[in-house]
């Protein structure tokens, strides 16, 4: 299953505080992705996925100042 | 020579929006996340720019005096401080550069810090700010206190900050993702590539060193400011009092900006970008707290926590701890207080479900 997450707006570091939220309530290989524009969090998300042990399958800026990041739950 | 301010505002402003430099989130992430990295990436800067500044000293080369140390004015002011720039999302310098970086929100904070810092310095406020300015302890320098010389106080920080930083390097990593490179060599590495939060640092505190004597040679005596040359920048709008206002300083913040917007436009990070309203009037708020804390301090992250740290006084030291434990206490109000509340709300509702 695949889940949205839109922060675009919102401002570091709530991006991650809702990633975190949000991937609470996903299933095990279901994947969450986060579309933001808090250039902090182009630092901070793919830290804490890495550092949590779940998988970043998809990371690209989309336009400037504005990324996509999908996130696999381990 | 005031024109060098610009340049070494610029280059800070250059290095933390693409070192992704932010000592309040780095505060905040201590306590949040139990993550200390950035702040021991401030150590770093402080410990070179304190070895710098001091061999200066030694050399005759500028001159530096701490004078006496307002303690109560200086631990409200950084709490009160530490409070407001979480609500802002940035400290001062922080909140400049995020500004390069097209996030209004910021500008509404800049605007908010700026004018209460004025108000502060030469407005209606003045009496509320020297206030407390009689209780001061006589010796703000370290070494004075003990009478003795300021190195064994640096050689102490050095080995610290090294103790830290070799144990923080050789702790087991994750590999963190990162986006596919799109561009090639200097232009990689200067607009592209993510930088280790320490070797930011490293440049950060040779900036800061770099400002005694481009700022000394202009006849300002001290290192890195925000707080009273942002308050300047207001202060000449409205007087048209170039001579009182216009400085090394006020360069310097603006450099910050223009720095910053250098930096986000090459890497593609600049858009303007417009809060809702409740961001909105909390970067106001902000950046009112930050105003007023960090005139009452007599510094903010960077005057108090980076550069009087690293001239070894206790109001930088003291402002540090008392800067954390506001950014501590406004993170527990802002950040963990709702989530547990609205997961106690939660879990209330699935047993009156199933009840």
């Amino acid at each position: 299953m695949q889940k949205k997450l839109a922060v675009v707006g919102m401002v570091c570091p709530f991006p991650l505080i809702e990633a975190k939220q949000e991937m609470e309530t996903l299933q095990s290989g279901d994947e969450l992705v986060i579309d933001f524009d808090c250039t902090q969090a182009t630092e901070a998300i793919p830290r804490w996925a890495a550092e949590a042990g779940h998988s970043v399958t998809n990371f690209e800026q989309i336009d400037d100042a504005s990324w996509t990041i999908t996130v696999q739950k381990k | 020579m005031i024109l060098t301010g610009l340049l070494c505002g610029a280059l800070l402003g250059f290095v933390m929006q693409r070192g992704r430099f932010c000592l309040t989130g780095g505060f905040r992430d201590m306590y949040l996340t139990k993550d200390n990295r950035m702040f021991y990436a401030l150590l770093i800067a402080i410990s070179i720019q304190s070895v710098g500044v001091y061999a200066l000293i030694q050399m005759d080369l500028i001159k530096f005096s701490a004078g006496a140390f307002p303690w109560v004015s200086t631990i409200i002011g950084s709490f009160v401080f530490g409070i407001g720039i979480i609500l802002a999302g940035g400290c001062a310098t922080g909140t400049w550069y995020r500004a390069g970086e097209g996030l209004i929100g910021s500008w509404i904070a800049l605007f908010g810090y700026m004018a209460m810092a004025a108000m502060m310095k030469t407005g209606a406020l003045v009496p509320v700010n020297n206030s407390l300015k009689d209780y001061t302890a006589p010796h703000n320098s370290i070494a004075d206190t003990f009478g003795i010389s300021v190195w064994p106080f640096i050689a102490l920080l050095v080995i610290i900050t090294l103790w830290v930083v070799i144990r923080t390097l050789r702790k087991p990593k994750v590999a963190i993702p990162s986006m596919k490179a799109k561009r090639k060599g200097l232009n990689h590495l200067l607009f592209e590539k993510r930088w280790h939060p320490f070797f930011t640092a490293v440049l950060v505190g040779l900036v800061a060193l770099l400002a005694w004597p481009l700022s000394e040679a202009t006849g300002r005596n001290s290192g890195l400011g925000i707080t009273t040359p942002s308050a300047n920048i207001l202060q000449y709008l409205v007087t048209g009092d170039d001579d009182k206002f216009i400085n090394w300083g006020v360069f310097l913040v603006l450099g910050i900006f223009l720095g910053s917007f250098i930096a986000a436009k090459g890497s593609r990070e600049f858009r303007f970008r417009a809060p809702d309203a409740k961001t909105a009037v909390s970067s106001f708020i902000g950046g009112i707290l930050m105003g007023f804390g960090a005139s009452w301090a007599g510094g903010c992250s960077i005057g108090n926590g980076l550069v009087m740290t690293a001239m070894m006084t206790w109001q930088g030291w003291v402002s540090l701890v008392f800067m954390i434990l506001g950014t501590w206490t406004a993170s527990y109000f802002v950040f963990v207080r709702p989530r547990t509340k609205a997961k106690r709300q939660a879990s209330a509702a699935t047993a009156a479900a199933t009840a």
